[in-house]
């Protein structure tokens, strides 16, 4: 039950992009056209569940035992940067295809705050092995479905009459905001 | 020198520094942090279990059990307790009778309900009483469990009223006391 | 773009206005919408941010002959990291309430793309005075952002200004300025807003 509640709450209700914040940058850099924006939620999602679960094992296996909380934020950033290295060259060697279209995103990740973010809010909730790779998947999930909408939105935004002071990052925002109000409808589905 | 040697010990030295500066700032800095988490959670539990004089803490299953204690004796037992609301987890923390008949007093921790509507279950300005929903708990019965009534006052001793707009927060508080407690009672009942 | 025609003055003023970092670059934008529900919290993260990106361009422009530039990128995360640390432990410490306002997003300081991005497009490459007043520049235009910001969302959301109430007694509060969508909305607003003064500027 536990479980189902946070996978909604990240995905849906509490929705990582649109009302907690996370991962901005790319969803502002990113949204303008449909595949992109797949491409790059895949991408993030992907990071983001492998990332959770070293975290934490680093976190509660090495840092909580030995006392070290204070190199938390010096070691997830480290062990993030390399993963995403990791991660590039492991499916260049695995699927081309693959490569061609998640490639040119993955450099982009280490410094999105979502990943880190995730990471994160995962030890400041004091959450289990298994509660924060499904925290990680609903708020992949969440990341993705964001980032889709806004891009079908962006699309068809290129054709329509928006005031010039407003063109690109502030009719971004206002739209964000109209769906971030949409999405708090999701509350109380839990 | 070589390249890759100097990557590595550049690399090396500056994360080196940086562990002794951290590890440094951790020695002067976590005493005052930890004085203020402890004295926060010690002035939460003297809040929930006023009359203690001693506190002894008590692993229960997933519980972690505050049993306060005055001259020996059992006056009162509060938990953590969490679970969905309206928006996301709403966490809270209850004392109970050393019977489990009654609650003594209820504090909500966290939550995130929609303000203005939902937030009332922790502090409702167009009230006299900005707290008077979670006083409602105080000496409240819990036999057989804790109902919530909608705009009406409460006429039995095991009902609270629940807030008007927030009807799914206050009943989300209301479960989330009856699971928890049968629950915790039915352990510290085993033991 | 050469260098030496860029006077001192004109690289600490150039981050709050000109190359202003969240209104002109969209940098920072996370901590920006998630930490302004009122102008206190703006106020704290602005100064955090400060500190932090001031600090690391220092270290950084002290060690930019000596840092290979295949490992730069991680020698200034983790330096970055470090400071990030230090500020938080420090709120922590002495500001424990605003600490836990701010939540996660302290930590979240250290991907803030315009604090690595001062780095690898100024600390690195300049002297240490130059860095500190870019640096500055930087950290000032963001929290006069965040301020602003905060002061806007406090206002309509909660009728008051660093807790202080402004507003008339019979104002009903907006709530949806400190909600989420709030932020994105003002934001937006001042975004348009930055644009249109850019252009009167011109114009003179």
């Amino acid at each position: 039950m536990n479980l189902i509640i946070i996978f909604i709450s990240a995905a849906l209700i509490n929705n990582f992009v649109l009302i907690q914040f996370l991962g901005i940058c790319p969803f502002v850099g990113v949204s303008k056209k449909m595949d992109s924006a797949v491409s790059m939620g895949l991408a993030v999602t992907f990071v983001m569940v492998i990332s959770a679960a070293v975290t934490w094992l680093i976190y509660n296996l090495i840092l909580e035992p030995t006392n070290m909380q204070i190199l938390e934020y010096v070691s997830f950033i480290l062990v993030i940067a390399s993963l995403v290295q990791l991660v590039e060259m492991f499916i260049k060697k695995v699927s081309k295809p693959l490569y061609d279209s998640l490639g040119i995103f993955l450099p982009l990740i280490t410094t999105n705050c979502a990943i880190l973010g995730l990471a994160l809010i995962s030890v400041l909730r004091e959450y289990s092995f298994i509660q924060s790779v499904v925290f990680a998947v609903g708020a992949g999930v969440g990341f993705t479905l964001a980032l889709v909408i806004m891009a079908g939105i962006r699309e068809e935004l290129e054709l329509a009459p928006v005031p010039k002071h407003f063109k690109g990052a502030g009719i971004t925002m206002i739209i964000a905001g109209c769906l971030g109000l949409a999405f708090m409808g999701f509350s109380g589905l839990i | 020198m070589n390249k890759s040697l100097k990557m590595i010990l550049v690399l090396t030295i500056i994360t080196v520094i940086s562990g002794v500066v951290l590890s440094y700032w951790d020695n002067f800095t976590r005493p005052i942090i930890n004085e203020h988490k402890t004295s926060k959670l010690n002035k939460l539990i003297l809040e929930i279990l006023p009359e203690n004089n001693s506190i002894e803490e008590m692993k229960l299953g997933e519980y972690n059990l505050y049993v306060g204690k005055k001259d020996g004796e059992i006056v009162g037992i509060a938990f953590k307790a969490e679970g969905g609301g309206y928006s996301d987890i709403i966490s809270l923390i209850v004392g109970m009778s050393p019977d489990f008949s009654k609650i003594t007093s209820l504090k909500i921790l966290s939550q995130v309900e929609t303000p203005g509507l939902g937030t009332k279950i922790v502090d409702d300005p167009s009230n006299e009483n900005p707290t008077w929903f979670t006083d409602q708990f105080k000496n409240l019965k819990i036999d057989p469990e804790i109902i919530y009534v909608k705009n009406a006052k409460p006429t039995k001793e095991n009902e609270i009223q629940a807030i008007t707009g927030a009807t799914i927060s206050s009943k989300s508080v209301v479960n989330l006391l009856n699971t928890n407690i049968s629950k915790v009672k039915k352990l510290y009942i085993e033991k | 773009m050469s260098k030496k025609k860029v006077t001192l003055i004109q690289e600490f003023l150039k981050g709050i206005w000109k190359e202003n970092p969240i209104l002109i670059s969209l940098l920072g934008l996370c901590p920006t919408l998630a930490v302004t529900v009122s102008a206190e919290n703006g106020l704290a993260m602005g100064l955090a941010a400060t500190f932090v990106v001031i600090s690391s361009s220092i270290i950084v422009s002290m060690l930019r002959k000596i840092i290979p530039s295949e490992v730069r990128i991680a020698s200034f995360i983790v330096i970055i990291a470090t400071f990030v640390t230090i500020a938080d432990r420090f709120l922590a410490a002495y500001f424990p309430d605003i600490s836990s306002s701010l939540g996660p997003f302290i930590p979240l300081i250290i991907v803030n793309c315009m604090i690595l991005g001062r780095q690898e497009a100024f600390a690195s490459k300049n002297g240490i005075g130059r860095s500190f007043l870019d640096a500055f520049g930087v950290g000032l235009g963001f929290t006069l952002v965040l301020v602003l910001l905060g002061t806007i969302r406090e206002l309509f959301g909660s009728g008051t200004i660093f807790g202080i109430q402004v507003m008339w007694d019979s104002f009903h509060p907006w709530a949806v300025m400190i909600l989420p969508p709030g932020a994105f909305l003002a934001l937006g607003l001042m975004i348009g807003a930055s644009n249109w003064l850019n252009e009167l500027g011109e114009k003179k």
